[in-house]
């Protein structure tokens, strides 16, 4: 008898764990959603709409964190004391970087990740029952940030994979530009047809994409294929939409007075915090020492200095002298940085300085955070104007737009910047550069506006660069061994 | 009892008085029961009279009294391990025995997975290590005590910090997710036993081959450490209370050689010429004297253990504190252990085991690394007593006194079981066991500058206080329910068991940090709600909030387990076991897997014609194949998830909105990683069991590697995301061999061992054809370099660089050979390896690997009267160590003493670069691999133990004294503070970031029982 319930007890232990088996090992991930059931309601598609936003806000998307663009031109130097970041940013200054050079990794795979968040809301979206209005314009936005993911790409490395859905293929070759540039305009074409125009936002909106940004971006792409016909249309578009206008203050156009303001076409909101909520952009190129404003990287160089027109009040508006004082505060500037390196003449080569655009009044390093970088001004879409008038063989209605600029550059003073007059399509195409490089210097536009244009071997030659070769830069050495032998790297660089 | 003290003196009255009569009435036999072999007495013996029921057990003395009847004949006397004796009764009345030793000490009992077997029946690889040598190093953790102990076991330091736990590796390294053995304490599966007093162990069994793991199928991938804790003293109905102590002093055991002041301004001024005008005149630190300081560390325990034919207990108190030699880091544990067993009746049977550890822990932020970088010309403090700056370092005091970092909790493990024995042989057990741990974090910095000497503020400041507070727990339930079989049939005997096991393992954690707090004391540091209006003067607010579940700790497991073990006239054994096993962390389709195990044993030393060869005391060979799983990733690898603390900043004025989008893609394709692994080994004894010795030879094989992965930029998981795949295998193979010999002259034992084992450990492949990275790169230094590549052929976590050959000593030197556009006169020459004319990343190469090809252990133990000695020397030969604190040079840092002997000009050195303070002569290249091989004397220890009689004056049983020295000396060739680097990532293994350096300890201390 009681071997019997001894038997009964054991079987029954036995027998238990069939019991509920399938739910006990069944253990879902904790506080978070999984890809299977996101997005599904309209707030779901918002969600991930403002999550593409948040891209263009991490440091890595500013050419991968360090300002190498502006660095590897002749308008600036690597900046900080001379011994940080040498050997990972120091040879952008001489070209001497190589297929491992730092940042690249960091651009390529911020650049993708934020096409991964706009392809969520592109492929997902269409597929929720909301209001088709705002799906249309959910999908418009991602499309937008799509096309200035892509457009970084396409031109810092020329053919890239291209992927358009969030399930790409593990193994992928690179596309033609053509066929990434293709991509950019469909997107921006659909940008166009579906986003409101700026005066229709309302202020909590701002910084979401609006029809004149996307036609912006629109003539801009034009202008790198040499469309001058196409970037003239889009341009004058924008221009005679009436929606924006230069601010009256040249200092406003990147400062914190003029930030969501009349000339801002795109900007990057930003707050004055650390971490998630600001961005690094601004400081790694802020004051270094006294007052403490960040790292100092991108130093404006005596070349761009010393190409400003006579009396050009932009050139005190874009550089930073030790000495000055801004907004009430004395720049004494860093300890271990020499303030002038001479050569063995004793003339400057190099002398600390910094890159006003991104000053941020305050009194501490935390408000450099809080900087909008503005991706499109007004300013760049009348110099497009003007440019691809001039190419156009339309040199009298190029100078109206080109001397707008300078009319507010002058700020009323009739002894500077005189109204340019020439109409010559060559001198008048140099002129609008050098406009471009007073107008928009440490903006990120120089090295590729020269590449563009054809001049980069002959002005930037003698910094370094190689014609063939540093026109686009190499695909980070990683990529390739991951991707082993599909990715082709780009000419040269081997 | 006083019937029969009468009865005695009755007796011995009689004898004495020379009568010698038959007395015919119930008589006494008393005597004291020996063992040959150590002249030891035995306690709980068994006398019987031989064809009845009756019998006594010898007493903790070793001896007896039993009652004889008309008529006995024979008493038996019998013991655990040696061969029992039969003596005829007669007219004795004191019959002493001295039993011998059973021919094969293959007796002794061992405990394998689910049950014990005898030594003799183990048909796979298992080494116990016993109480004795589990305290002599004193550290929170015990496992350091299997180093050079056991074979095929390699315990690693990975930090001297107080609180910090050793990586353990069993037959190399496995796998290249989590390479770590489990530990089974009482019957408990956990990953670590950091909470466990070594002094409450009574022995560790560790199971290194398939047959011997099989059983835990699941986990056993890289084998199994069975601990198991002390049970109530038997053979005594009086408790038994023991009390040991030890306090001892820890040394930073050796310094790294740096540059002095001098020194380093003659490098300076060969960079920066100009630099320092009077390199006499400048000050000279020595940064490491600053921050290291000799610290103590006490530990002790106080138990009492007894049994009664009812009951079993042991109940142990231990305190353990340990102050780290780097001020502010120190490290206090409690422990309180309750075990019982209970004979309800002689069918069943009930048991608990209880370990409760409270603990606290400070940590020191890292200025190791600060002290190997700060400039030597720089001086600590101002004339007016503040902190000095410390260009691009920080000054390591003021890091010291401004970083405050604690942390505390409990850990309690736990079980309770039931037996019933039904039947004849059945035994059914259930078992519920409890591992449950509460942990609580804090952290303080107060708001804090360093200036310049000009009285600017340096980048060594925190604008605002900053507070952290965090607590966690987890808890996980395992319940086991087997039935067991044991039966012997004539010439066979079968020992079986049958079961499943359900497991869930649960936790969360919460932490919140704040910002800018009223005051600094320690009164002050909690934290407030969120204000949004004034950023910049809000106190005590939180500036972040997170709240989720420990990925690794939140997962359920089922599994069913059968093994048998069949023995044919004790010499033929065969083992099978077979284990199913389900986990939560798979998808259903992959969610269950079968491992499988086969072994047999052949007792050589049991057959007849072994006769022959007398001096072989005992023989054995045993061969066993298995596949044994692994699943140790976190519980969501699985699952492609949703990223939602993403912010977006849209408006104007601005604000933070929230935003959500698909974080990294996951893998539902994912299931169980399985090992294979085969085992031939060979057991003797020799001369009576003097020399005894085990080799082993084994070949494993992991395949089905989880392993995460990068994966192309173009998938947009982001920078350095990884994601998880079955996508690996590697190969673990080599030799193990023990020997020992214990033997005793006169009054003077002794006894020495030797073991060594050889590990080869070879990348089969990675990645495969699918796209994914097939070269796992790993070993980030601070800067984000890489320093390993796990390739196909070569060991997991290789090295690779560049490999130098002498230095450029002219332009033309320079211009004959392929060279970096990088690289000038005086720089290194590095070897373009692949021959094609340039020198690139394509001319890196293998340079070593972190793994050793040879582990070594030797100890020796001599004992004379009361006085023992005994030493411990491991070691480890063919691995090698990147110097990864040296490469990372961002700024100008001191450096290590070999710099001085620089290349100045042509001729003056082909090993020395140019200086510089950072650069191309700083790739990653052989000049940064050093040869890590040591040997080490582990433990020495002088004990003394008093004579019984002067014990007993004080009233105990026993009483020993020692004094005893850890680490004393270590042979080597790294320049580092110790050659002991180790690392739970397998990627990362064998670099040197600078991490807090092992200490010797020197330590005295005494043992007692009353």
């Amino acid at each position: 008898m009681k071997a019997l319930i001894k038997i009964t007890i054991a079987s029954v232990l036995l027998i238990l764990p069939l019991a509920g088996c399938e739910d006990f090992l069944q253990k879902n991930p904790q506080g978070e959603l999984t890809q299977e059931v996101f997005p599904q309601t309209v707030s779901d598609a918002m969600l991930a709409t403002n999550a593409v936003y948040s891209s263009i806000r991490d440091w890595f998307y500013n050419a991968g964190g360090y300002p190498i663009l502006d660095i590897m031109s002749d308008d600036s130097h690597k900046g900080s004391n001379p011994n940080d970041q040498l050997t990972t940013i120091g040879p952008y200054d001489s070209f001497k970087f190589t297929v491992t050079g730092d940042g690249l990794d960091r651009w390529w795979s911020t650049l993708y990740e934020g096409i991964k968040r706009a392809n969520v809301v592109i492929e997902k979206v269409p597929s929720i029952v909301m209001d088709e209005s705002v799906k249309a314009q959910c999908i418009a936005e991602a499309k937008f940030l799509r096309a200035v993911y892509y457009f970084d790409l396409v031109r810092a490395w020329g053919g890239v994979p291209k992927v358009t859905t969030v399930t790409p293929p593990l193994q992928l070759a690179r596309s033609t530009k053509e066929e990434i540039y293709q991509l950019i305009i469909e997107d921006l074409g659909y940008a166009i047809d579906n986003l409101p125009e700026k005066s229709l936002q309302e202020m909590k909106d701002r910084g979401r994409a609006t029809k004149g940004a996307a036609k912006s971006l629109r003539a801009k792409v034009a202008l790198f294929q040499n469309d001058f016909p196409g970037a003239e249309q889009y341009a004058l578009e924008v221009i005679r939409s009436g929606e924006y206008d230069l601010e009256p203050v040249f200092a406003d156009a990147n400062g914190k007075n003029g930030e969501h303001g009349i000339e801002s076409v795109f900007e990057v909101g930003a707050m004055e915090v650390e971490g998630t909520f600001g961005d690094q952009y601004a400081n790694t190129q802020g004051v270094r020492g006294t007052p403490n404003r960040g790292w100092g990287f991108n130093r404006p160089s005596e070349d761009l200095r010393n190409s400003f027109e006579p009396g050009d009040p932009r050139l005190d508006a874009t550089i930073i002298d030790l000495g000055e004082t801004l907004d009430g505060i004395k720049i004494m500037g860093d300890g271990t940085t020499p303030d002038f390196l001479y050569d063995a003449e004793g003339k400057i080569i190099e002398r600390e300085c910094y890159n006003q655009k991104v000053w941020v009044p305050g009194n501490n390093t935390i408000t450099q955070f809080g900087h909008n970088r503005r991706i499109i001004r007004y300013a760049d879409v009348l110099l497009m104007a003007a440019e691809a008038l001039n190419e156009n063989n339309k040199p009298g209605d190029a100078l109206v737009y080109l001397n707008k600029v300078r009319q507010r550059a002058r700020d009323g003073n009739p002894a500077i910047l005189p109204d340019i007059t020439e109409t010559g399509k060559d001198n008048l195409r140099n002129i609008i550069l050098n406009e471009r490089r007073h107008e928009l210097a440490l903006e990120g536009h120089r090295f590729w506006d020269l590449v563009r244009t054809g001049k980069a071997a002959a002005v930037f030659g003698p910094l370094g660069f190689v014609a063939g070769k540093h026109d686009f830069l190499p695909i980070p050495q990683t990529e390739i061994d991951i991707s082993q032998g599909i990715l082709v790297q780009n000419p040269n660089w081997n | 009892m006083k019937r029969i003290n009468l009865k005695i003196i009755i007796l011995l009255i009689l004898i004495l008085t020379g009568n010698s009569f038959v007395i015919a009435q119930n008589r006494v036999v008393t005597g004291k029961v020996t063992g040959s072999d150590t002249g030891e007495t035995l306690p709980t013996a068994t006398v019987a009279v031989k064809g009845t029921t009756r019998g006594v057990i010898t007493d903790m003395n070793g001896n007896y009294q039993i009652e004889i009847l008309p008529g006995d004949a024979i008493l038996k006397f019998s013991f655990v391990g040696y061969e029992p004796q039969e003596v005829e009764i007669g007219n004795k009345t004191v019959i002493n025995v001295a039993l011998q030793v059973k021919r094969s000490t293959l007796e002794e009992v061992v405990v394998i997975g689910y049950g014990t077997v005898r030594k003799s029946d183990l048909t796979g690889a298992v080494s116990s290590v016993k109480s004795k040598d589990l305290v002599k190093i004193t550290s929170i953790n015990p496992e350091q005590n299997l180093q050079g102990k056991v074979t095929g076991v390699q315990v690693t330091s990975t930090s001297g910090a107080p609180g910090a736990t050793p990586v353990v590796r069993i037959r190399g390294v496995g796998t290249f997710n989590n390479s770590s053995p489990i530990y089974v304490v009482d019957g408990v599966i956990l990953d670590n036993i950091s909470f466990l007093n070594s002094g409450d162990i009574a022995s560790m069994e560790v199971l290194k081959d398939a047959s011997a793991t099989a059983i835990y199928g699941s986990r056993g991938a890289n084998g199994v450490i069975i601990v198991t804790t002390k049970t109530g003293t038997k053979g005594t109905d009086k408790p038994v209370f023991s009390f040991s102590s030890e306090f001892g002093m820890q040394y930073l055991a050796k310094k790294i050689d740096l540059l002095n002041g001098k020194e380093f301004a003659i490098i300076t001024n060969e960079i920066v010429p100009g630099t320092y005008n009077n390199v006499d005149a400048v000050p000279d630190t020595d940064w490491q004297d600053l921050i290291f300081n000799p610290a103590p560390m006490h530990n002790s325990q106080f138990s009492i253990s007894g049994s009664t034919p009812k009951t079993e207990y042991y109940v142990s108190f231990g305190l353990f504190q340990q102050d780290g030699i780097i001020d502010k880091s120190s490290y206090k544990r409690y422990t309180i252990k309750i075990n019982n067993a209970y004979k309800l009746t002689d069918h069943i049977k009930f048991g608990n085991n209880f370990t409760l550890a409270p603990y606290q822990q400070q940590n020191a932020p890292n200025v190791t690394y600060s002290v190997y970088r700060a400039q030597p010309l720089l001086n600590p403090y101002y004339p007016d007593g503040s902190y000095g700056v410390v260009y691009n370092v920080g000054n390591p005091l003021a890091d010291l006194e401004y970083y405050n970092n604690y942390g505390s909790g409990v850990r309690g493990v736990g079980n309770i079981y039931g037996e019933f024995t039904f039947l004849d042989g059945f035994t059914l057990r259930s078992s519920y066991g409890v591992d449950a741990g509460f942990g609580k974090a804090k952290s303080f910095t107060p708001a804090f500058t360093v200036y310049n000497p000009d009285g600017t503020a340096t980048q060594q400041q925190n604008v605002l206080s900053d507070i952290y507070k965090g607590n966690s727990e987890n808890m996980s339930w395992l319940w086991e329910n087997t039935l067991n079989y044991t039966k012997t049939f004539g010439i066979h005997s079968i020992n079986a068991v049958a079961g499943y096991t359900m497991q869930e393992t649960k936790s969360e954690s919460l932490g919140l940090s704040g910002e800018n707090v009223i005051r600094n004391g320690s009164d002050f540091w909690y934290i407030g709600p969120p204000y949004v209006y004034d950023p910049s003067n809000n106190v005590n607010t939180i500036q972040s909030i997170s709240n989720g579940v420990d990925p690794n700790q939140y997962y359920s497991m089922l599994s069913y387990l059968f093994r048998a073990n069949y023995t044919l006239m004790d010499k033929y054994m065969f083992t099978v076991t077979f284990r199913r096993d389900g986990s939560s962390k798979f998808a259903k389709e992959n969610r269950f897997s079968n491992f499988p195990s086969l072994a047999a044993g052949w007792n050589i030393g049991r057959e007849k014609f072994m006769e022959k060869l007398p001096m072989f005391t005992t023989m054995k060979i045993r061969a066993s194949w298995g596949i044994i799983g692994n699943e140790k990733i976190s519980y969501f690898d699985r699952f492609a998830r949703v990223k939602s603390d993403i912010v977006a900043i849209i408006g104007q004025p601005d604000m933070a909105i929230a935003a959500a989008s698909y974080g990294k893609s996951g893998n539902p394709n994912l299931k169980w990683e399985s090992t294979t692994q085969t085992d031939i080994g060979l057991e003797f004894g020799m001369i009576k069991n003097k020399l005894t010795g085990e080799f082993d030879f084994y070949n494993r094989v992991t395949d089905d590697i989880l392993v995460e992965l990068s994966t192309p930029g173009h998938m947009g998981n982001g920078l350095g995301q990884k994601i998880r795949y079955n996508a690996g295998s590697v190969l673990n193979r080599g030799f193990e061999l023990s020997l020992n010999w214990r033997d005793q002259v006169g009054e003077f034992t002794y006894g020495f061992g030797v073991l060594g084992s050889t590990i080869h450990n070879e990348v089969l492949s990675i990645g495969g054809a699918s796209g994914v990275d097939s070269l796992l790169i790993g070993g980030y230094l601070v800067n984000g370099q890489t320093v390993t590549q796990s390739r196909v052929g070569l060991p997991i976590g290789a090295f690779f660089g560049y490999v130098t050959d002498g230095v450029f000593q002219t332009q033309e030197e320079l211009d004959a050979y392929p060279h970096s556009s990088q690289a000038e006169v005086g720089d290194l020459r590095f070897v373009d390896t692949n021959g094609d004319g340039k020198l690139n990343g394509l001319d890196r190469t293998y340079l070593g690997s972190s793994i050793p090809k040879f582990v070594y252990g030797f100890n020796f133990e001599l004992a004379y009267k009361g006085f023992e000695f005994s030493a411990d020397f491991q070691g480890q030969t063919g691995n090698k160590i990147f110097n990864g604190k040296e490469v990372v040079r961002p700024d100008p840092y001191n450096f290590e003493q070999h710099v001085y002997n620089r290349w100045t000009g042509p001729g003056t050195s082909n090993t020395e670069p140019r200086s510089s303070f950072g650069g191309y002569n700083f790739s990653i290249s052989d000049r940064f691999v050093q040869d890590g091989s040591f040997m080490r004397l582990r433990n020495v220890t002088l004990a003394y133990r008093v004579p019984e009689s002067f014990a007993k004056k004080f009233k105990l049983n026993d009483l020993r004294i020692y004094l005893k020295g850890t680490n004393i000396y270590t042979l080597t060739q790294f320049t580092g503070y110790t050659p002991e680097i180790g690392s739970y990532d397998v990627l990362s293994n064998g670099i040197d970031h600078g991490t807090y350096p092992v200490t010797a300890v020197y330590s005295v201390g005494l043992n007692l029982t009353f």
